[in-house]
């Protein structure tokens, strides 16, 4: 078997079915960090706890999700750091 | 870029932000460009689509089983993580996000604007933009449609027709 073989199109390796795993991937990752980072909201969790299991700075995790869950959530109050969990 | 677009084409493409949003799109593709025509229901591109069958629900439901079936080629079910994830898994990006033309819709845009010169018109409408999406024959929405069981050609044929009628 050469290398032309292995990557014909739609064959098992194909690139493009790769590569299209990889945005399926991505958009799942996005949609799937929003959902834990509001769940953990919900369960009481501070933007600094999150972001310290997320491995991120808080900054980030705040600008990336807090408007959002603000927009879904706008009763909730804010959260003090250290609370919950 | 959106310069000579009519009404119509220009809320199209609006309508294609919307529905790319929607469906988790991180950026415009040329399918969102489809399900952007056929979410405003104006125009000869509509209506060709519509006169084949082509349905916004149907070309939606196409584009999720793409992401579905890119997912369980790489071993992962999205039904699961659904599941998994609970009521605030939601594939829609945030409003404050703003998601680009894709290079592939960028063509698409372009393309149209070759096919309003070709076809000696000094506006780009709705149909202009569907040719240009069906002449990006690597695209996603061309793919969407075939397994609509659409053809290209029928659907070339069939705005033409709309066209003239249009015209006479």
């Amino acid at each position: 078997m050469n290398e032309k073989t292995r990557t014909q199109v739609g064959g098992p390796q194909d690139p493009r079915e790769g590569l299209e795993a990889v945005v399926a991937l991505r958009r799942l990752l996005e949609a799937l960090e929003a959902a834990q980072v509001e769940n953990a909201f919900i369960a009481g969790w501070s933007w600094a706890q999150i972001a310290e299991v997320l491995g991120v700075s808080k900054q980030a995790v705040h600008k990336k999700h807090a408007r959002r869950i603000k927009d879904r959530y706008p009763r909730q109050p804010p959260r003090k750091k250290g609370r919950g969990a | 870029m959106f310069n000579r677009f009519t009404d119509k084409s220009r809320k199209s493409v609006q309508a294609a932000f919307e529905e790319a949003r929607m469906l988790g799109h991180d950026s415009v593709g040329d399918e969102d460009l489809l399900l952007g025509i056929l979410r405003v229901e104006e125009g000869v591109a509509a209506e060709a689509l519509s006169s084949l069958g082509v349905t916004l629900e149907d070309a939606r439901e196409e584009s999720e089983e793409m992401l579905s079936d890119a997912l369980s080629s790489i071993g992962i079910s999205l039904e699961e993580i659904r599941r998994e994830a609970g009521d605030a898994f939601e594939m829609r990006i945030p409003t404050h996000r703003r998601l680009p033309l894709s290079p592939r819709a960028k063509n698409v845009l372009v393309g149209a604007r070759k096919e309003m010169r070709r076809l000696g018109d000094n506006y780009l409408g709705t149909e202009h933009v569907l040719l240009g999406i069906l002449h990006n024959e690597d695209g996603t929405a061309v793919r969407i449609m075939a397994s609509m069981g659409v053809a290209t050609e029928a659907l070339e044929d069939r705005l033409y027709q709309l066209r003239r009628r249009a015209a006479g």
